[in-house]
Protein backbone atom coordinates (compact mmCIF):
# COMPACT_ATOMS: atom_id res chain seq x y z
CA UNK A 1 0.00 0.00 0.00
CA UNK A 2 1.40 3.46 -0.65
CA UNK A 3 1.55 6.49 1.83
CA UNK A 4 -1.45 7.57 3.36
CA UNK A 5 -3.01 10.51 1.79
CA UNK A 6 -2.18 13.74 3.69
CA UNK A 7 -5.10 15.27 5.46
CA UNK A 8 -7.33 17.89 3.79
CA UNK A 9 -6.62 21.40 4.69
CA UNK A 10 -8.15 23.30 7.15
CA UNK A 11 -9.04 26.83 7.46
CA UNK A 12 -6.61 29.18 5.94
CA UNK A 13 -4.70 26.68 4.96
CA UNK A 14 -7.31 25.71 2.18
CA UNK A 15 -7.58 29.34 0.84
CA UNK A 16 -3.69 30.07 0.52
CA UNK A 17 -1.86 28.70 -2.31
CA UNK A 18 0.45 25.23 -0.77
CA UNK A 19 4.23 26.29 -0.63
CA UNK A 20 6.44 24.27 -3.50
CA UNK A 21 8.87 22.00 -2.52
CA UNK A 22 11.66 23.96 -4.26
CA UNK A 23 11.59 26.46 -1.15
CA UNK A 24 12.28 23.78 1.03
CA UNK A 25 15.21 22.69 -0.82
CA UNK A 26 16.71 26.36 -1.52
CA UNK A 27 16.96 27.14 1.99
CA UNK A 28 19.09 24.55 2.61
CA UNK A 29 22.74 25.83 3.30
CA UNK A 30 25.88 25.25 0.50
CA UNK A 31 28.63 25.75 2.88
CA UNK A 32 31.18 25.53 -0.24
CA UNK A 33 29.75 28.01 -1.90
CA UNK A 34 29.79 31.12 0.05
CA UNK A 35 29.58 34.82 -1.90
CA UNK A 36 32.92 36.57 -1.34
CA UNK A 37 32.77 38.87 1.88
CA UNK A 38 32.99 42.53 1.73
CA UNK A 39 36.65 44.05 2.25
CA UNK A 40 38.09 44.24 5.87
CA UNK A 41 37.73 47.94 5.28
CA UNK A 42 34.41 48.41 3.59
CA UNK A 43 33.40 46.24 6.60
CA UNK A 44 30.94 49.36 7.90
CA UNK A 45 30.55 51.25 4.56
CA UNK A 46 26.76 51.22 4.72
CA UNK A 47 27.43 53.08 7.89
CA UNK A 48 29.80 55.53 7.66
CA UNK A 49 27.93 56.33 3.82
CA UNK A 50 25.27 57.45 5.96
CA UNK A 51 26.56 58.75 8.64
CA UNK A 52 29.61 60.08 7.52
CA UNK A 53 28.64 62.30 4.37
CA UNK A 54 31.99 64.94 3.87
CA UNK A 55 30.47 68.12 5.46
CA UNK A 56 31.79 71.21 4.62
CA UNK A 57 32.18 74.77 5.72
CA UNK A 58 32.34 77.42 3.17
CA UNK A 59 32.16 77.13 -0.44
CA UNK A 60 33.31 74.64 -3.23
CA UNK A 61 33.20 74.43 -6.17
CA UNK A 62 33.94 71.49 -8.33
CA UNK A 63 34.37 70.97 -12.20
CA UNK A 64 35.25 67.99 -13.90
CA UNK A 65 35.65 67.09 -17.38
CA UNK A 66 35.86 64.37 -19.15
CA UNK A 67 38.28 64.16 -22.23
CA UNK A 68 37.28 60.35 -22.90
CA UNK A 69 35.29 57.88 -21.29
CA UNK A 70 38.71 56.64 -19.29
CA UNK A 71 40.73 59.55 -18.88
CA UNK A 72 39.03 63.30 -16.72
CA UNK A 73 40.80 66.14 -15.18
CA UNK A 74 39.08 68.10 -12.54
CA UNK A 75 38.99 71.52 -11.07
CA UNK A 76 38.42 72.23 -7.53
CA UNK A 77 37.71 75.41 -5.62
CA UNK A 78 37.58 76.21 -1.75
CA UNK A 79 37.04 79.43 0.24
CA UNK A 80 36.42 78.51 3.99
CA UNK A 81 37.32 78.13 7.11
CA UNK A 82 39.20 74.66 8.58
CA UNK A 83 39.18 73.45 11.60
CA UNK A 84 42.90 73.28 13.73
CA UNK A 85 43.02 70.82 16.05
CA UNK A 86 43.07 72.15 19.64
CA UNK A 87 43.35 71.21 23.12
CA UNK A 88 40.90 72.89 24.95
CA UNK A 89 37.52 72.93 24.59
CA UNK A 90 37.76 76.15 21.73
CA UNK A 91 37.68 75.30 18.46
CA UNK A 92 40.60 77.23 16.38
CA UNK A 93 39.18 78.11 12.68
CA UNK A 94 41.59 79.30 9.86
CA UNK A 95 40.29 81.06 7.06
CA UNK A 96 41.38 78.85 3.62
CA UNK A 97 41.53 79.02 0.39
CA UNK A 98 42.52 76.38 -2.53
CA UNK A 99 42.55 75.55 -5.94
CA UNK A 100 43.00 71.77 -6.65
CA UNK A 101 43.83 70.74 -9.78
CA UNK A 102 43.04 67.12 -10.70
CA UNK A 103 43.66 64.07 -13.09
CA UNK A 104 41.74 60.70 -13.26
CA UNK A 105 42.33 57.72 -15.14
CA UNK A 106 40.05 55.19 -14.44
CA UNK A 107 40.55 51.67 -16.47
CA UNK A 108 38.91 48.30 -15.32
CA UNK A 109 42.72 47.29 -14.85
CA UNK A 110 44.40 50.31 -13.70
CA UNK A 111 43.00 53.70 -11.78
CA UNK A 112 45.25 56.59 -11.70
CA UNK A 113 44.31 59.34 -9.18
CA UNK A 114 46.07 61.97 -8.23
CA UNK A 115 45.36 65.47 -7.03
CA UNK A 116 47.62 68.61 -6.09
CA UNK A 117 46.74 71.80 -4.44
CA UNK A 118 48.30 75.43 -4.17
CA UNK A 119 50.77 75.15 -1.62
CA UNK A 120 52.30 71.78 -3.35
CA UNK A 121 50.27 68.80 -1.80
CA UNK A 122 49.94 66.24 -3.66
CA UNK A 123 47.48 63.15 -3.38
CA UNK A 124 48.21 60.23 -5.27
CA UNK A 125 46.17 56.84 -5.44
CA UNK A 126 47.14 53.66 -7.73
CA UNK A 127 45.13 50.51 -8.25
CA UNK A 128 45.94 48.23 -10.33
CA UNK A 129 44.88 44.45 -10.77
CA UNK A 130 48.23 42.38 -11.25
CA UNK A 131 46.38 39.27 -11.82
CA UNK A 132 42.06 38.73 -11.53
CA UNK A 133 42.56 37.92 -7.77
CA UNK A 134 45.69 40.22 -6.67
CA UNK A 135 45.57 43.43 -6.56
CA UNK A 136 48.24 46.85 -5.92
CA UNK A 137 46.99 49.19 -4.50
CA UNK A 138 49.27 52.89 -3.05
CA UNK A 139 47.96 55.82 -1.29
CA UNK A 140 50.17 58.86 -1.14
CA UNK A 141 50.13 62.17 0.22
CA UNK A 142 53.32 64.11 -0.47
CA UNK A 143 54.03 67.57 1.00
CA UNK A 144 56.44 69.83 0.59
CA UNK A 145 57.31 69.99 4.13
CA UNK A 146 60.11 66.96 4.79
CA UNK A 147 58.71 64.16 7.48
CA UNK A 148 55.29 65.19 6.11
CA UNK A 149 54.98 62.61 3.73
CA UNK A 150 52.34 59.91 4.15
CA UNK A 151 52.89 56.64 1.50
CA UNK A 152 51.10 53.37 2.00
CA UNK A 153 50.98 50.15 -0.50
CA UNK A 154 48.12 47.25 0.17
CA UNK A 155 48.09 43.59 -1.49
CA UNK A 156 45.10 42.45 -1.56
CA UNK A 157 44.20 39.04 -2.74
CA UNK A 158 40.41 37.56 -3.39
CA UNK A 159 39.96 34.44 -2.80
CA UNK A 160 36.78 32.38 -3.17
CA UNK A 161 35.29 33.31 -0.06
CA UNK A 162 37.56 35.31 1.49
CA UNK A 163 39.88 38.34 1.14
CA UNK A 164 43.65 38.57 2.43
CA UNK A 165 45.07 41.95 2.63
CA UNK A 166 48.68 42.96 3.28
CA UNK A 167 49.88 46.50 4.23
CA UNK A 168 52.94 48.78 4.18
CA UNK A 169 53.34 52.08 5.17
CA UNK A 170 56.04 54.99 5.72
CA UNK A 171 57.33 55.25 9.42
CA UNK A 172 58.02 50.93 9.31
CA UNK A 173 53.98 50.81 9.79
CA UNK A 174 53.11 46.94 8.53
CA UNK A 175 49.61 44.95 8.95
CA UNK A 176 47.57 42.52 7.59
CA UNK A 177 43.92 41.90 7.65
CA UNK A 178 42.14 38.81 7.00
CA UNK A 179 37.95 38.17 5.98
CA UNK A 180 36.17 35.01 5.93
CA UNK A 181 32.17 34.11 4.84
CA UNK A 182 31.16 32.08 7.23
CA UNK A 183 27.59 31.32 6.51
CA UNK A 184 25.65 33.49 3.51
CA UNK A 185 25.04 36.43 5.65
CA UNK A 186 27.41 36.36 8.18
CA UNK A 187 31.30 36.79 7.88
CA UNK A 188 34.17 37.62 10.41
CA UNK A 189 37.67 39.15 10.08
CA UNK A 190 40.92 39.86 12.09
CA UNK A 191 43.60 42.28 11.90
CA UNK A 192 46.78 43.01 13.06
CA UNK A 193 49.67 46.07 12.90
CA UNK A 194 52.85 46.85 14.20
CA UNK A 195 54.78 50.62 13.77
CA UNK A 196 58.02 49.95 14.13
CA UNK A 197 59.30 53.64 15.16
CA UNK A 198 57.03 53.43 18.21
CA UNK A 199 57.48 49.98 18.61
CA UNK A 200 53.45 49.02 18.63
CA UNK A 201 51.37 46.48 17.94
CA UNK A 202 47.71 45.80 18.00
CA UNK A 203 45.40 43.00 16.99
CA UNK A 204 41.18 43.77 16.58
CA UNK A 205 38.13 41.61 15.71
CA UNK A 206 35.10 42.44 13.38
CA UNK A 207 32.01 40.82 12.23
CA UNK A 208 29.31 41.78 9.75
CA UNK A 209 26.01 40.21 9.80
CA UNK A 210 24.29 41.38 6.44
CA UNK A 211 20.70 40.35 4.65
CA UNK A 212 18.88 42.32 2.11
CA UNK A 213 17.47 44.45 4.26
CA UNK A 214 19.76 45.32 7.53
CA UNK A 215 23.81 45.32 8.02
CA UNK A 216 24.83 45.10 11.70
CA UNK A 217 28.54 45.25 12.15
CA UNK A 218 30.96 45.18 15.15
CA UNK A 219 34.42 45.85 15.42
CA UNK A 220 36.76 45.48 18.89
CA UNK A 221 40.54 46.26 18.81
CA UNK A 222 43.30 45.87 21.19
CA UNK A 223 43.79 49.82 21.03
CA UNK A 224 40.57 49.56 23.09
CA UNK A 225 37.81 50.55 20.54
CA UNK A 226 34.63 49.39 20.39
CA UNK A 227 32.80 50.40 17.79
CA UNK A 228 28.76 48.66 16.45
CA UNK A 229 26.66 49.66 13.52
CA UNK A 230 23.60 49.23 12.42
CA UNK A 231 21.69 50.12 9.20
CA UNK A 232 18.14 48.61 8.56
CA UNK A 233 17.00 49.38 4.17
CA UNK A 234 13.49 50.58 5.52
CA UNK A 235 12.42 50.96 1.65
CA UNK A 236 14.27 51.48 -1.68
CA UNK A 237 14.78 55.33 -0.92
CA UNK A 238 15.39 55.46 2.95
CA UNK A 239 17.77 53.96 5.20
CA UNK A 240 18.21 54.54 8.44
CA UNK A 241 21.73 53.94 10.66
CA UNK A 242 23.37 54.19 13.97
CA UNK A 243 26.31 53.93 15.69
CA UNK A 244 28.18 53.45 18.42
CA UNK A 245 31.58 54.09 19.38
CA UNK A 246 33.18 53.23 22.76
CA UNK A 247 36.74 54.34 23.48
CA UNK A 248 39.07 53.01 26.63
CA UNK A 249 41.49 54.58 26.87
CA UNK A 250 40.26 57.89 26.71
CA UNK A 251 37.36 57.08 28.37
CA UNK A 252 34.32 58.51 25.09
CA UNK A 253 31.37 57.29 24.07
CA UNK A 254 29.64 58.43 20.92
CA UNK A 255 26.56 57.17 19.87
CA UNK A 256 25.05 58.29 16.67
CA UNK A 257 21.54 58.44 14.80
CA UNK A 258 21.13 59.11 11.08
CA UNK A 259 18.69 58.87 7.82
CA UNK A 260 19.75 58.52 4.39
CA UNK A 261 16.80 59.36 2.07
CA UNK A 262 17.76 58.72 -1.73
CA UNK A 263 15.32 60.38 -3.93
CA UNK A 264 15.04 61.11 -7.52
CA UNK A 265 16.35 64.60 -7.18
CA UNK A 266 18.49 64.57 -4.33
CA UNK A 267 20.09 63.08 -1.65
CA UNK A 268 19.58 63.94 1.85
CA UNK A 269 22.17 62.42 4.86
CA UNK A 270 20.92 64.19 8.34
CA UNK A 271 22.81 62.49 11.77
CA UNK A 272 22.02 63.37 15.24
CA UNK A 273 24.68 62.37 17.61
CA UNK A 274 25.23 61.95 21.69
CA UNK A 275 27.61 64.91 21.46
CA UNK A 276 24.97 67.46 21.32
CA UNK A 277 25.72 67.54 17.19
CA UNK A 278 23.02 67.72 14.54
CA UNK A 279 24.43 68.07 11.01
CA UNK A 280 22.57 68.06 7.61
CA UNK A 281 24.17 67.15 4.04
CA UNK A 282 21.80 67.96 0.57
CA UNK A 283 22.89 67.35 -2.81
CA UNK A 284 20.23 68.17 -5.30
CA UNK A 285 20.56 67.36 -8.80
CA UNK A 286 19.48 70.71 -10.54
CA UNK A 287 20.27 69.50 -14.39
CA UNK A 288 22.35 66.76 -15.99
CA UNK A 289 25.48 66.56 -13.87
CA UNK A 290 24.87 69.76 -12.35
CA UNK A 291 24.45 69.35 -8.41
CA UNK A 292 23.83 72.00 -6.04
CA UNK A 293 25.60 70.81 -2.37
CA UNK A 294 24.35 71.99 0.87
CA UNK A 295 26.20 71.08 4.23
CA UNK A 296 25.17 72.27 7.87
CA UNK A 297 26.96 70.40 11.12
CA UNK A 298 25.74 73.12 14.40
CA UNK A 299 27.51 71.45 17.42
CA UNK A 300 25.26 72.50 20.38
CA UNK A 301 27.72 71.99 23.15
CA UNK A 302 30.52 73.82 21.55
CA UNK A 303 28.50 76.55 20.10
CA UNK A 304 30.08 75.90 16.75
CA UNK A 305 28.06 76.57 13.94
CA UNK A 306 29.16 75.27 10.32
CA UNK A 307 27.17 76.31 7.14
CA UNK A 308 28.78 75.41 4.19
CA UNK A 309 27.04 75.33 -0.03
CA UNK A 310 28.50 74.29 -2.72
CA UNK A 311 28.25 73.13 -7.01
CA UNK A 312 28.85 70.15 -8.66
CA UNK A 313 29.65 70.46 -12.33
CA UNK A 314 30.20 66.82 -14.38
CA UNK A 315 30.11 63.72 -13.60
CA UNK B 1 101.02 45.98 33.85
CA UNK B 2 102.15 48.31 30.78
CA UNK B 3 101.85 45.38 28.61
CA UNK B 4 97.93 44.49 29.51
CA UNK B 5 96.93 47.83 29.02
CA UNK B 6 98.55 47.86 25.59
CA UNK B 7 97.55 44.12 24.51
CA UNK B 8 93.89 45.41 25.81
CA UNK B 9 93.98 49.05 23.96
CA UNK B 10 95.14 47.01 20.65
CA UNK B 11 92.04 44.72 20.87
CA UNK B 12 89.57 47.21 21.18
CA UNK B 13 91.63 48.62 18.33
CA UNK B 14 91.46 45.30 16.31
CA UNK B 15 87.24 45.15 17.48
CA UNK B 16 86.84 48.46 16.93
CA UNK B 17 87.74 48.06 13.59
CA UNK B 18 85.95 45.56 12.87
CA UNK B 19 82.70 46.95 14.19
CA UNK B 20 83.24 50.13 11.95
CA UNK B 21 83.56 47.95 8.92
CA UNK B 22 80.46 45.96 9.59
CA UNK B 23 78.56 49.08 10.54
CA UNK B 24 79.72 50.82 7.59
CA UNK B 25 78.17 48.46 5.34
CA UNK B 26 75.16 48.52 7.10
CA UNK B 27 75.05 52.19 6.73
CA UNK B 28 76.39 52.10 3.46
CA UNK B 29 72.69 50.33 2.45
CA UNK B 30 70.72 52.57 4.75
CA UNK B 31 72.26 55.63 3.53
CA UNK B 32 71.91 54.24 -0.11
CA UNK B 33 68.60 53.52 0.36
CA UNK B 34 67.51 56.71 2.25
CA UNK B 35 69.19 58.78 -1.02
CA UNK B 36 66.87 56.62 -3.44
CA UNK B 37 64.16 57.23 -1.20
CA UNK B 38 64.68 60.41 -1.54
CA UNK B 39 64.90 60.62 -5.51
CA UNK B 40 61.86 58.78 -5.67
CA UNK B 41 59.61 60.75 -3.56
CA UNK B 42 61.10 63.71 -5.25
CA UNK B 43 59.97 62.02 -9.04
CA UNK B 44 56.93 60.91 -7.67
CA UNK B 45 55.83 64.53 -6.67
CA UNK B 46 56.91 66.45 -9.83
CA UNK B 47 55.65 63.59 -11.99
CA UNK B 48 52.58 61.73 -11.16
CA UNK B 49 50.06 64.53 -12.27
CA UNK B 50 52.16 64.29 -15.91
CA UNK B 51 52.26 60.89 -15.87
CA UNK B 52 48.57 60.59 -15.67
CA UNK B 53 47.59 63.06 -18.44
CA UNK B 54 50.50 61.16 -20.58
CA UNK B 55 48.79 57.60 -20.25
CA UNK B 56 45.11 59.61 -20.31
CA UNK B 57 46.01 61.28 -24.05
CA UNK B 58 47.46 57.93 -25.15
CA UNK B 59 44.29 55.75 -24.45
CA UNK B 60 41.68 55.32 -26.73
CA UNK B 61 39.45 57.26 -28.81
CA UNK B 62 42.62 59.55 -28.37
CA UNK B 63 41.57 63.27 -27.22
CA UNK B 64 42.65 66.70 -29.04
CA UNK B 65 45.36 68.44 -27.07
CA UNK B 66 42.98 71.81 -27.33
CA UNK B 67 40.58 69.73 -25.35
CA UNK B 68 43.10 69.77 -22.57
CA UNK B 69 43.12 73.20 -21.67
CA UNK B 70 39.49 74.19 -23.01
CA UNK B 71 36.88 74.74 -20.54
CA UNK B 72 34.12 73.12 -22.67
Amino acid sequence: MGSPSPPPPLGLASVLPPKEAEEKKEKKVDYLNLPCPVPFEEIQREALMSLKPELFEGLRFDFTKGLNHKFSLSHSVFMGSMELPSQSSDTLKVPTAHYEFGANYLDPKLMLVGRILTDGRLNARVKCDLTDNLTMKINAQLTNEPHYSQGMFNFDYKGKDYRAQFQIGNNAFYGANYIQSVTPHLSLGSEVFWLGHQRKSGIGFAARYNTDKMVATGQIASTGIVALSYVQKVSEKVSLASDFMYNHMTRDVTSSFGYDYILRQCRLRGKLDSNGVVAAYLEERLNMGVNFILSAEIDHRKKDYKFGFGMTVGE
Amino acid sequence: MASRVSSKGKAKAAKGLKGSEESSAGRFVKEWSTWAMKKAKVVAHYGFIPLIIVIGMNSEPKPQLTQLFSPV
